[in-house]
């Protein structure tokens, strides 16, 4: 009774405050622009003249229209690009053009945006490619890849339904995933019971090892025989002449040994054992023999391995890693491999982190973990990993484990080795020693049925004794729960049968019959589709179930599971206090992840993290790990706001600093263990604490080798500020003047100044990227930075660049100033209000399903009030209180 | 020798055979259709040395250095300047709206829109004599953005203005193409009855949704109805050509993991056993360009690329690197269409339209788009520099290949007429 006279009383509501008013649907573009206009374009462009057929004379400065929008557009793209004024006429003044280009600009994404307000309607929406894979996971209990599927976003939120297709192919893709993920559920499901376990020694790298240098020796041995018997033939006073018209043909030692033939009485190499000549060239001095020799003296080589840099092919000796295979009639599940690990005490401590994964030579690293064992009291580190239906092949079961930083020393690798030699003329120290690795399938007799499975309720493998109305039975619950709820009709159900008694009967076994007809109900409508049944009413109340599944899709990007569903039966979820328990509890449990890692991720931007390759070159101490770190510092810096219900304020500037151990030593935090990350506390001059110290941003702004001061600026105007710039606009002409110049970054970025076009953002966006410049491209602090031009290789001409002490100090288009990064830090801290409202901003976005409008406003203004100074958990729990929330 | 390497190997193209049944099922003609081929890469190209001076018109036109690698085919493509869509407005949108000149603003309450590709224009026309009414085909790299093609599942764009979907490797083409199971047409019929049996399942579940939603839902759940019917066609199509036995390709079945300039070109060489084999007559290729850097060894970011200046410098370099490359490859195009012959003994070349470009110059810049026209397929004079007055719209261009191939069209677009001066 009471969620009805709740629901009564909400419909009211709507009524009065919904709907958008008209008033601001419309962008009003300052009339006081008109001078502008009058100065600049009348002349040509006015009733009389009409030059272009284009009128200035009767604009209308109230843009309610995307007619109106286009003739302003017009305006703004002939301005931007040059056009107009024309040559030879009278320009305007340089900063009056730039104001003029700076307020049409900021008007036009206004009036876009305004434009294409949805007034608070909400578009159904397919599950995106992260839900559809969730919600599998969540029926069925495995992950399955979805990356075949086209991606959801080109700009806004993944979650936005207006913009979310659906295409014919897709159709059938969902057909064929669907199908994967049951045969993958199937298997894990009878295969849930098995456990197996099988310990390697790693000492079968050391066997390799004397095999190798065994192998070495004796074509050296070969070698220098043969060469002794060349330098024999070549001494012989006959030979004398001829011999000396070949080195003076072939200035290259080893060049002449080719010509062996043509030398009466030189050696064949077919009678040592080679096929050419350059064998016994390479053959002669190993480069790396020693350093292999070394390994077979170090103690506890027999009992284990050591690893260290690749040196020569791993084909022939993979000193780089050491590898195991999981046996391939093992099932897949979830897995652990435990290693017997130690590291030599006094090694430096970027050696002493191991990187793990499959597939050394493609692999990706899963894990990176930091050996505090070392090799007289080894330690035990234990790696989870996955096996799918997928991992088939050898080299998708073959784990590996090797050396952090191994992307320089393998592209690099001769020239990190020379260093090291050059300190103990051997190499590199061996410094991680291995000594056995265990792996295990682990049984998950304690997992539970995943609930479709559950709901199907007959067996998988075997139909006996299996009438119609149990299969009917069985695929209306399993329907029901994928339907999340929705009512089935008898109709549908029957259809499924159908099909299902078809196959059968063309002989396919009940197995494989019962996963095609489940996998059409996984790509039904009702499945794909969340959808929240309006009829013919504008807006309404969503009924409880629809409200649950509103909220797991925010924050899982899952359907709601039991505890949430039966609240949501019983009408309780309406009450704030409960909601609020519930939004608690499904932000903390492990698939609240979803919401921090997919949020986090759209909000700031982070996908230009994976555009660039960093130059590891320039910078050493940069690798897989560390990038995997930086961008799990931003992760876990929201987390932490949200989870102890802190400020925002916090993103923007704190005294603490989210790091594991890789991303301590890279910082140069020192005292930081573990492989975890935790709350560190900084140095009080320390510029990290807060998004803009935070490598990950750094990297986003900049292309890998350079910084970028315009990403950066651009990019603290946009998330930081909330003010973003309108987007780079088209057609502008670019500056080429500038080109071979050697100057500093600030040189050059002020040439963005001086046209009027470029001026009207850039001189917003390159202070605040200049406060920043102290960064370095993977946001190292630095206070010198250098250019140096290219030659037509592509390559620095040393000699001609130039150095610079880097001057962060600037101040704020029409703003305050600063001297540098620091008091920049303090000046966008202080507009923690602007910056939360870009947050709420985002949220609404992204819970909702639609861009944000004008119908909005008040929305956000309850939130940012019942933030009690802006704390995240708050305005969170505030949304999803909100009438907005629960309406359809 | 392998038949694909014997193909790759040099000007000698197998002449196969062409299908008479294919003529036979559909119309009784002795000359040989129409083809278009529209081929975009994003990015733009290296505008100081890709395009020829603008003074410098006609067939005497110096050949700038980035089309070197096209210097023997120099009498077989038409270069056009000055070519624009005027509405398009997204800076690394290479492809959105190439191939349609749509205004994103077009329709009032949503930020995006599109309209129909011109390839599905004839599409509509040419496809009911083929397999295949038209074939997309993309590149396969995983992040779709890296190449600057903008949103979109292809280039082209179905008749509500929806993205449609293609194939995303020369494997996949393929096996779209030419796969042939061992199934026999009483196991193919049971397969489609199978397939129709699932639609009508999945069918009856959204006529149940479709009762219960608001407007604005009831048309967006229009888009799966339209997916369905999309695949209903294809199968009653697919019916239809059961007992036509698939062609014989002439390529060899590709890798599976192929990317980058090896890729484009096997993809070319299916392209044009596609048409060979008459089981298309429309393709487009959105091509991939960081793939395709990456096997030429550029490691700079390709959007750095298309911002470069003009000097010498790494991105200047990627840019003109990436520029020759697709030049190669376009100048294989044109010599593997002039070497295959059509079933009159013509070349495919002779009737066939390749379109080659972008919507995007360089940097942001949006006008005078790249713009090359090879094959006689539309009757655009061949061999020339053309330069159109400045801001000509596209969708003239398209406009006239469309008539020029036989498609009964009178206006596209924004199209405000033909460009006949260039007609032959």
């Amino acid at each position: 009774m009471k969620v009805k006279f709740l629901v009564v009383c909400m419909a009211s509501f709507f009524a009065v405050s919904l709907p958008a008013d008209e008033k601001s649907s419309h962008t009003l573009f300052d009339i006081k622009n008109k001078t502008f206009i009058e100065d600049n374009c009348q002349r040509c462009h006015n009733a009389k003249k009409k030059k272009g057929k284009f009128r200035v004379d009767n604009l209308s400065y109230k843009i309610d229209s995307n007619k109106t929008a286009g003739i302003w557009q017009k305006i703004l793209n002939s301005l931007n690009a040059g056009e107009m004024p024309p040559e030879g006429k009278k320009q305007p003044e340089a900063n009056a053009k730039a104001d003029f280009l700076d307020a049409l600009a900021s008007t036009m994404v206004e009036a876009r945006k305004k434009l294409s307000d949805q007034n608070g309607v909400i578009t159904m929406r397919r599950l995106n490619r992260r839900e559809y894979k969730n919600t599998l996971r969540e029926l069925l209990g495995v992950e399955i890849n979805v990356n075949e599927l086209p991606a959801d976003t080109e700009s806004g939120f993944d979650t936005v339904g207006a913009n979310l297709f659906m295409s014919s192919n897709q159709f059938e893709q969902y057909l064929a995933l669907g199908e994967e993920a049951l045969e993958e559920a199937f298997t894990w499901e009878l295969e849930a019971g098995v456990n197996h376990k099988k310990r390697f020694e790693a000492e079968y790298l050391t066997k390799k090892y004397k095999k190798y240098v065994e192998k070495t020796l004796d074509k050296q041995k070969r070698s220098r025989a043969w060469i002794a018997k060349f330098d024999e033939a070549a001494g012989l006073p006959e030979n004398k002449e001829l011999y000396a018209a070949l080195k003076k043909k072939h200035t290259w030692k080893n060049k002449v040994r080719d010509k062996w033939q043509e030398l009466p009485g030189a050696p064949n190499p077919k009678d040592f054992g080679f096929k050419e000549v350059h064998q016994i060239n390479s053959g002669e001095n190993p480069y790396y023999l020693a350093y292999h020799q070394h390994y077979l003296t170090l103690p506890k080589a027999e009992e284990g391995a050591y690893i260290s840099v690749p040196t020569v092919h791993p084909f022939m000796l993979p000193t780089g890693f050491v590898e195991f295979n999981t046996p391939s009639k093992w099932p897949p599940g979830n897995y652990l491999a435990r290693v017997r690990i130690g590291a030599k005490q006094d090694a430096p401590f970027n050696r002493k982190v191991i990187e793990f994964g499959i597939d050394a030579p493609h692999g990706k690293v899963m894990s990176t973990h930091r050996i505090t064992g070392t090799h007289e009291e080894p330690q035990i580190i234990e790696m989870p990993f996955t096996l799918t239906r997928k991992h088939k092949d050898r080299e998708n079961r073959q784990i590996f484990i090797r050396e952090k930083a191994s992307d320089y020393h393998i592209s690099h690798k001769r020239k990190f080795f020379n260093e090291e030699k050059k300190k103990n003329g051997l190499g590199p120290e061996f410094v991680v020693w291995i000594d056995w690795v265990e792996i295990e399938r682990l049984p998950n007799d304690k997992r539970v049925t995943p609930p479709a499975l559950k709901a199907l309720g007959i067996s998988l493998t075997d139909d006996k004794g299996l009438m119609r109305a149990d299969l009917l039975k069985a695929f209306t619950k399993f329907t029901e729960l994928a339907f999340r709820n929705k009512e089935v009709s008898e109709e549908y159900i029957e259809k499924i049968y159908k099909i299902y008694e078809s196959r059968r009967k063309g002989g396919e076994n009940h197995r494989d019959s019962l996963r095609y007809s489940l996998s059409i109900i996984l790509s039904s409508p009702m499945f794909l589709y969340i959808s929240e049944p309006l009829k013919d009413q504008q807006h309404k109340t969503l009924s409880g179930e629809e409200f649950a599944m509103r909220l797991s899709y925010f924050i899982w990007g899952a359907p709601a599971d039991a505890e949430l569903m039966s609240i949501a039966k019983s009408g309780k979820i309406y009450d704030h206090k409960v909601l609020a328990k519930q939004t608690e509890r499904l932000l903390g449990d492990p698939r609240g992840e979803d919401f921090i890692h997919s949020f986090t991720y759209q909000w700031l931007g982070l996908d230009r993290l994976d555009f660039f390759q960093v130059d590891i070159k320039k910078y050493r101490t940069f690798d897989d790990s560390v990038k995997l770190a930086a961008k799990q510092e931003v992760y876990e810096s929201v987390k932490h706001v949200l989870s102890n219900n802190l400020s925002m304020k916090n993103l923007l500037k704190a005294d603490y600093v989210l790091a594991n151990n890789v991303l301590a030593d890279f910082y140069g935090i020192e005292g930081v263990k573990g492989d975890h990350f935790r709350k560190v506390k900084l140095l009080k001059n320390s510029p990290r604490g807060g998004l803009m110290g935070m490598t990950a941003v750094h990297l986003m702004g900049g292309n890998g080798i350079e910084t970028s001061p315009v990403e950066r600026g651009a990019w603290v105007l946009r998330k930081l500020f909330n003010t973003p710039p309108p987007p780079a606009p088209a057609n502008v002409p670019m500056l080429s003047r500038l080109s071979d110049k050697v100057l500093t970054t600030r040189e050059r970025q002020k040439a963005h100044q001086e046209d009027p076009q470029c001026r009207s953002c850039h001189r917003k966006i390159d202070p605040i990227g200049f406060g920043m410049e102290n960064f370095d491209a993977v946001g190292l602090w630095r206070e010198e930075d250098s250019y140096y031009p290219h030659d037509k290789k592509g390559r620095e001409i040393k000699d001609k660049g130039k150095t610079w002490k880097i001057d962060p100090a600037g101040q704020l288009h029409r703003g305050q100033s600063f001297k540098n990064f620091f008091e920049l830090r303090d000046i966008v801290a202080s507009n923690t209000e602007n910056f939360t409202k870009g947050f709420c901003e985002a949220l609404v976005e992204y819970a909702m399903g639609r861009p944000t409008g004008v119908s909005d406003e008040l929305l956000i203004e309850s939130m940012l009030k019942d933030s009690k100074g802006y704390k995240m958990r708050e305005i969170i729990l505030s949304l999803v209180k909100s009438k907005q929330f629960r309406t359809k | 020798m392998n038949r694909r390497r014997f193909l790759q190997a040099g000007s000698a193209f197998v002449a196969l055979p062409y299908f008479e049944t294919f003529a036979a099922k559909q119309e009784k003609t002795t000359t040989p259709p129409k083809r278009m081929m529209f081929l975009a890469f994003g990015w733009g190209v290296t505008q100081q040395e890709w395009y020829p001076d603008q003074e410098d018109i006609g067939k005497d036109y110096k050949l700038p250095e980035m089309l070197k690698p096209l210097a023997k085919n120099k009498q077989d493509f038409t270069l056009i300047q000055n070519l624009w869509n005027k509405h398009s407005d997204g800076g690394h949108w290479g492809s959105t709206q190439w191939l349609t000149g749509a205004n994103r603003y077009a329709q009032p309450g949503v930020s995006f829109s599109n309209s129909i590709s011109v390839d599905q224009v004839a599409a509509e026309q040419f496809g009911m004599h083929t397999r295949f009414n038209s074939i997309q085909l993309n590149g396969s790299e995983k992040n779709v953005h890296a190449s600057g093609h903008g949103p979109g599942l292809s280039l082209a764009w179905d008749k509500r203005g929806k993205p449609v979907g293609g194939q995303n490797s020369p494997f996949e083409a393929y096996h779209k193409l030419f796969s042939k199971g061992k199934t026999s047409i009483d196991e193919l019929k049971k397969q489609l009855a199978d397939k129709r049996s699932v639609l009508d399942v999945v069918l009856t579940n959204a006529k149940s949704l479709k009762r219960e939603l608001g407007k604005v839902d009831k048309a967006k759940l229009e888009e799966y109805f339209s997916g369905i019917r999309d695949i209903e066609l294809r199968l009653a199509k697919e019916e239809k050509w059961f007992d036509v036995p698939r062609p014989q390709a002439s390529v060899d079945e590709p890798p599976k993991e192929i990317q980058g300039k090896n890729e484009i070109a096997l993809m070319y060489d299916i392209m044009v056993a596609a048409i060979q084999t008459d089981s298309t007559r429309v393709l487009t290729y959105r091509q991939p360009v960081r793939t395709l850097l990456t096997s030429i060894g550029v490691t700079v970011h390709q959007h750095d690329m298309s911002h470069y200046h003009y000097s010498n410098n790494p991105k200047c370099e990627a840019s003109k690197k990436r520029d020759l490359a697709q030049s190669e490859l376009l100048n294989g195009m044109i010599n593997k269409l002039k070497s295959t012959k059509d079933f009159d003994g013509s070349s495919l070349f002779d009737n066939t339209t390749v379109v080659y470009g972008s919507n995007l110059r360089y940097g942001h810049l949006l006008d005078n788009c790249p713009t090359i026209i090879a094959g006689g397929g539309s009757g655009v004079r061949m061999g020339e520099h053309m330069v159109m007055p400045k801001d000509t719209s596209l969708c003239n261009l398209w406009l006239t290949l469309l008539q020029g191939s036989g498609v009964k069209a009178e206006s596209f677009s924004d199209s405000t007429g033909t460009l006949d001066e260039i007609k032959a």
